[in-house]
């Protein structure tokens, strides 16, 4: 069931933005349900109209991914290749052909750490509709058997998709965030938007153009399970910013945390790794890369950078009261309370000079 | 964005990979099997339908027709593919390399492209609504009768598992008999199209032609149409009257339509169907309940589910005597479920049919066409759902009850 929330956006973050609107355009926001999270999209319009236009265009396409990607509903385009890809080869449609192409590319580039068939794995260990669980070596050994990208074979001859055995399947939660919102600010952008954010969730964020007056539109990236304390911000121009963290879905045994974001490589959830956030082009990259660098950390997700993704990077690792942060490309983003709280305690969000600066322009 | 920094992000790299494809021709697919859709319309529905079409094995468009140009880019885009553009429908219908038709225009026009399409010697998959008026979905009957071809009506949801289920149930007599069909779409948005310069009112008329009553059913035939004819089926085709009422509520802004349409149609048995459409809600959004006198069916967009009614005196329990033979244990009062609905079962996909219920209707109206089989739902069906639609609108329109005899004739 869907449920609608709208409303004249004056939120704190935008309050700036707002401020300085041309008087000919307001902010409109409005947020909905979709692939398991909320889609909240922030645009400027001429009237509620014009917004109730957009946000429908918008909402339309969420919905139409969301009903070809999702792996919860058996009426979806990957429901059907997961039923059938492990007995024939299966036909689908240059779009999904193309997403699975461009996932499994980012596989390869970064050695498997980033996985579109880590499903089975997700499922032992309870994450899939869970809070999760450790699993018996059984389930392990059965879930690291059928995982693997090299598992899934694609041949653009006949845009067909085959599974090498049966229980290999896909699952697009890594990428079908940020593509819906490549999709949407490309038809925002065709239908004559020229200023707006799309969120997923808020762990992926897509940017077109900037707010009138402003030079971006302004992210705050938080202390890890800390909303209240931003370590960084960045203005986004034509740019998207995708977070992955460990602390919003996890378990605790025997003085361990198992989060939910899976190294395939060896079966189990990545350990030590709190929070990454990669800023990119488009939100499809940023959304790979936000999973796969924090999987590799930064001494190998440098090396896959070198090779190529244009992004910025910003890792966080270490406990609570002792950050460690690395980078790639990030602009000295650090407040200095960020890696060392004690010793300089944090001044108010509002009165705080930020620290970075500059804007992200495709 | 121009092309070049469109290729230049991995959105880009999504968008047009695969460009050399040829429109997804499957190579494993002999050559006789291979299908060359030509599609009349690709606007948002155009599009869905053509994308769902390019799931199926050694499918492919040949040509795409339209007269608003700019949506030969966003059809190319679907395709990854440049594949010949008309503007003109009798062009494409003149291109040789087409073997089907898919007509998705407004519904003003189906009749015109779904005859002309036929009489082209094509079989062609008719978007819903089959046409607009009753005589115009008779013009469609004698074509099809004319040319020997095939005709597949959009209306998917007859093709999902779960709705096939239903009927089956149904027909064994699972729910016992049926009285009622209780069905309801609604929706909370004003259901427009942005149109770029909405000052231009010829535009306007041609994106958002779903508002006005010269091109459109409105949300009878747009949303209605799925539920009504499901139902139809049901308790026995063709109904005997219609009444309804329907008005612009809410969204006063230069519509025709109504944005709120409520109809009630009754068979000769004197059971009956209630649809109802508002765009000013969305809670619990699109249901078809079928009622029976020991059960119910429920049916929406993705699932379905069965409840038993609570069992009647005579039955089991009482026939078995243990109420005498074995006594009866007493105890603190016990908790029943309230409201009472009985229990529920909810339909299980079976593997390998899951798929939308779009693709479904595109692959069974590929192997109806492969196969020289008749579409399931076929003109007679389009006929039956396009005269409850267009009746019903006509009672909105007039306030009155409308009777079927007086406005649809027996098939020769």
């Amino acid at each position: 069931m869907r449920t609608l929330f709208k409303s004249a956006l004056v939120a704190l973050l935008f309050a700036s933005a707002a401020h300085c609107q041309s008087p000919s355009l307001r902010l409109f926001s409005e947020t909905r349900p979709a692939m398991g999270t909320k889609f909240t999209i922030h645009l400027f319009a001429a009237d509620e109209r014009k917004a109730a236009e957009y946000f429908e265009l918008a909402f339309d396409e969420i919905d139409r991914i969301e009903e070809v990607l999702s792996n919860y509903r058996p009426s979806s385009e990957l429901s059907r290749i997961n039923s059938r890809a492990a007995q024939e080869a299966v036909t689908t449609d240059p779009e999904v052909f193309a997403l699975l192409r461009l996932a499994l590319d980012f596989s390869r580039r970064s050695n498997g750490a980033f996985d579109i068939t880590v499903g089975p794995l997700v499922r032992a260990w309870g994450f899939f509709r869970g809070e999760g669980r450790y699993p018996s070596a059984e389930e392990l050994a059965k879930a690291r058997a059928v995982v693997g990208w090299k598992n899934v074979q694609l041949d653009p001859a006949s845009r067909t998709v085959h599974y090498r055995f049966p229980g290999v399947e896909l699952d697009l939660g890594a990428v079908g965030k940020g593509y819906a919102l490549d999709r949407v600010i490309e038809l925002l952008r065709e239908a004559g938007v020229q200023s707006a954010l799309v969120d997923a969730g808020s762990s992926t964020m897509l940017a077109l153009g900037a707010p009138p007056g402003e030079e971006g539109w302004r992210v705050q990236i938080p202390q890890p399970a800390n909303r209240t304390q931003s370590v960084s911000s960045v203005l986004l121009r034509d740019a998207s910013l995708s977070t992955s963290g460990s602390y919003e879905k996890f378990f605790r045994l025997n003085g361990r945390t198992y989060c939910h974001i899976f190294d395939p490589r060896i079966g189990e959830p990545v350990q030590n790794m709190l929070q990454t956030t990669v800023i990119a082009s488009d939100a499809t990259t940023s959304d790979i890369l936000s999973t796969a660098l924090f999987v590799l950390g930064p001494a190998a997700g440098k090396e896959l950078l070198r090779s190529g993704p244009d992004a910025k990077v910003l890792w966080i690792q270490g406990e609570p009261q002792a950050l460690q942060l690395d980078f790639w490309r990030w602009p000295d983003p650090v407040f200095p309370s960020a890696s060392s709280p004690r010793q300089s305690p944090r001044r108010p969000l509002a009165d705080r000079q930020f620290v970075q600066r500059r804007f992200f322009q495709r | 964005m121009n092309r070049r920094q469109f290729l230049g992000t991995a959105a880009g790299a999504v968008a047009m990979s695969a460009l050399s494809s040829s429109a997804g021709q499957a190579q494993t697919v002999p050559p006789s099997d291979q299908i060359n859709l030509g599609i009349i319309g690709v606007g948002s529905r155009g599009r869905e339908v053509m994308r769902t079409f390019l799931r199926i094995p050694g499918v492919r468009v040949g040509a795409i027709c339209d007269i608003y140009e700019p949506r030969f880019a966003e059809a190319q885009r679907v395709l990854r593919a440049e594949v010949p553009s008309f503007r003109d429908y009798r062009k494409l219908l003149e291109a040789r390399d087409v073997d089907a038709i898919v007509v998705a225009t407004p519904l003003y026009l189906h009749a015109e492209h779904v005859i002309a399409s036929l009489d082209s010697g094509r079989d062609v998959y008719g978007e819903k609504d089959m046409a607009m008026t009753v005589p115009e979905c008779d013009r469609i009957i004698k074509a099809v009768k004319r040319t020997a071809k095939k005709l597949q009506v959009g209306l998917q949801y007859h093709y999902a598992p779960w709705y096939v289920e239903g009927l089956q149930r149904i027909r064994d007599g699972k729910i016992g008999t049926v009285t009622h069909v209780f069905s309801y779409w609604h929706r909370n948005n004003d259901w427009r199209r942005p149109v770029p310069d909405p000052k231009d009112q010829k535009l306007e008329r041609l994106i958002n032609w779903r508002m006005y009553r010269e091109y459109s059913g409105g949300l009878l035939a747009e949303l209605g149409s799925h539920h009504l004819h499901y139902a139809a089926r049901i308790l026995g085709g063709m109904p005997e009257s219609v009444t309804g009422m329907g008005g612009i509520v809410y969204w006063k802004d230069g519509r025709e339509v109504p944005d709120t349409v409520q109809v009630i149609y009754q068979y000769p048995n004197k059971s009956t169907l209630f649809f109802s459409s508002i765009t000013t809600n969305h809670f619990e959004g699109a249901h078809i309940k079928v009622y029976g006198t020991k059960g119910t069916i429920t049916l929406t967009h993705a699932n379905g589910r069965y409840n038993y009614e609570p069992k009647r005196a005579g039955e089991a329990e009482m026939e078995e005597g243990q109420a005498v033979r074995t006594g009866l244990i007493t105890g603190p009062t016990y908790r029943a479920e309230m409201p009472y609905s009985g229990a529920a079962e909810e339909f299980q996909i079976p593997e390998g049919d899951s798929g939308s219920a779009t693709f479904l209707a595109c692959q069974s109206f590929v192997d109806c066409i492969r196969n020289n089989k008749r579409p399931q739902v076929d003109e007679i069906v389009g006929r039956e759902s396009g005269a409850m639609v267009a009746l019903g609108n006509l009672a909105i329109q007039t306030g009155k009850v409308i009777r079927f005899a007086d406005h649809v004739k027996p098939l020769a």
